[in-house]
């Protein structure tokens, strides 16, 4: 291939994204470069069930619950077990997920799981479905919901504020604010409790205050129609990374919305009178 | 955990003084900080995150995943027990009773004058020499109950 052929292919890939063709459990998917073999998947509408994974956030590879086998043409039906969420698509790849070795991997990672929480409703039934009903190993005297996904570590990283962690090691490892007391960098937007799946993060909000992880917020209320939507400290963050002023964030996003709706009815009024 | 002031603020800013203040230092800077204080004080931490950039979240995270930091104030000399799979069969277990009855602590607890720390360690990987105490810095291999009381006597320098 020339120089000039290869310039002209790359202007073109960055044109229109590369895409590679890969099958899943025998159906072919295209997508495109760089994405992962769980994208894939889900594209294709093959069922990789998650736990440590959402698409706002970089894949973690924690929960080890989507390994899948890959083999390839040539690997003489050799295959290996990847975890899907971190395993980039590939041109020619050809992706298994219901496998004996996988389907035993998983049931080994639910087993545990239950293990470690075995009054988790989602775990409880996860694990059901993949034909556990009680654990094998010794349930968890002291049982936990927290299943350690690092969602929650994960999105309060994302949203710059990173006011918790995981804190020690091992079987004592745990989700914690610093010294286990009220968060000095916490927001109270609580993106934590929401993306848990195990909601296991405990929280209170009313019209005039919220507190989670033992900390106290005071509401901003909307003063259109009086909401209380966002905590103060929320505020002052948004703005501060936004480059907006805090005030903006006064109105509530109902409002706001409101609020633009009837610009866009005068704007479509003058426009007709134009006419 | 201590929330007293730290001791010696100008150590710190010596021991931050050393590191570019980034997040790639952390780890370093809490060695130091070990080192000078023989453990993390809380208020040190919060100064490092500071100083460094870097979360409290992330520093308190980093300070409690590894075994070499304590977050508790430590003995002047630590003895380090080797409850091994070579030192446990040899009678680790014995040692260790000895040691706790001696300084009338139980291992992971400091005596009162901030004399001693006990620790257990899984492997110190001297398996020949079992059972192993570390005082100190001073390894004694084939340990028994009946020289602790010596062990300890010799074994009185800073370090860690």
């Amino acid at each position: 291939m020339s120089t000039r052929q290869l310039t002209a292919n790359s202007r073109q890939s960055t044109a229109h994204p590369k895409t590679v063709t890969m099958t899943i459990d025998g159906k072919a998917v295209r997508v495109s470069e760089g994405a992962s073999v769980l994208d894939a998947a889900r594209q294709a509408g093959v069922h990789i069930p998650t736990l440590c994974h959402h698409e706002a956030l970089e894949a973690w590879g924690g929960c080890r619950l989507c390994v899948v086998d890959v083999t390839r043409q040539g690997w003489d039906g050799w295959c290996k077990l990847v975890v899907s969420c971190m395993y980039a698509a590939e041109d020619g790849l050809i992706v298994l997920t219901d496998t004996d070795r996988v389907k035993l991997t998983r049931k080994v990672v639910l087993d545990l799981l239950l293990a470690r929480c075995p009054e988790t409703p989602l775990i409880q039934e996860l694990a059901s479905r993949h034909g556990i009903d009680r654990t094998s190993y010794q349930a968890n005297p002291e049982p936990t919901d927290c299943i350690l996904c690092g969602l929650c570590t994960r999105v309060c990283d994302h949203i710059g504020v990173s006011a918790i962690s995981t804190v020690d090691r091992g079987i004592g490892k745990q989700v914690a604010p610093p010294f286990h007391q009220a968060p000095p960098d916490c927001i109270g937007c609580l993106a934590c409790a929401e993306i848990c799946p195990t909601s296991c993060i405990p929280y209170e909000t009313s019209d005039t205050r919220r507190v989670i992880w033992e900390k106290s917020f005071e509401m901003v209320r909307c003063p259109q129609c009086g909401r209380a939507h966002i905590t103060q400290e929320q505020a002052r963050h948004y703005a501060g990374r936004g480059g907006v002023p805090a005030s903006y964030f006064d109105t509530c996003d109902a409002c706001k919305r409101r609020q633009l709706a009837s610009t866009f009815t005068k704007l479509q009024v003058v426009q007709g009178g134009a006419r | 955990m201590s929330t007293e002031a730290c001791v010696d603020p100008a150590a710190l800013s010596d021991i931050l003084s050393r590191y570019p203040a980034a997040e790639p230092s952390l780890i370093q800077v809490l060695q130091d900080v070990h080192r000078a204080y023989n453990y993390l004080p809380c208020d040190v931490l919060v100064k490092v995150a500071e100083a460094l950039d870097v979360p409290l979240a992330k520093v308190f995270s980093v300070g409690t995943f590894y075994k070499a930091f304590s977050l508790v104030p430590q003995g002047r000399t630590i003895v380090r027990v080797c409850t091994g799979t070579a030192c446990h069969i040899r009678g680790a277990g014995q040692l260790l009773e000895e040691l706790e009855r001696q300084l009338d602590i139980k291992a992971g607890e400091t005596t009162k004058d901030m004399g001693f720390t006990i620790k257990t360690v899984n492997c110190v990987g001297a398996c020949a020499m079992a059972p192993v105490v570390i005082v100190g810095e001073k390894y004694h291999g084939a340990a028994k109950p009946a020289k602790v009381g010596k062990m300890l006597g010799q074994g009185g320098g800073h370090e860690n």
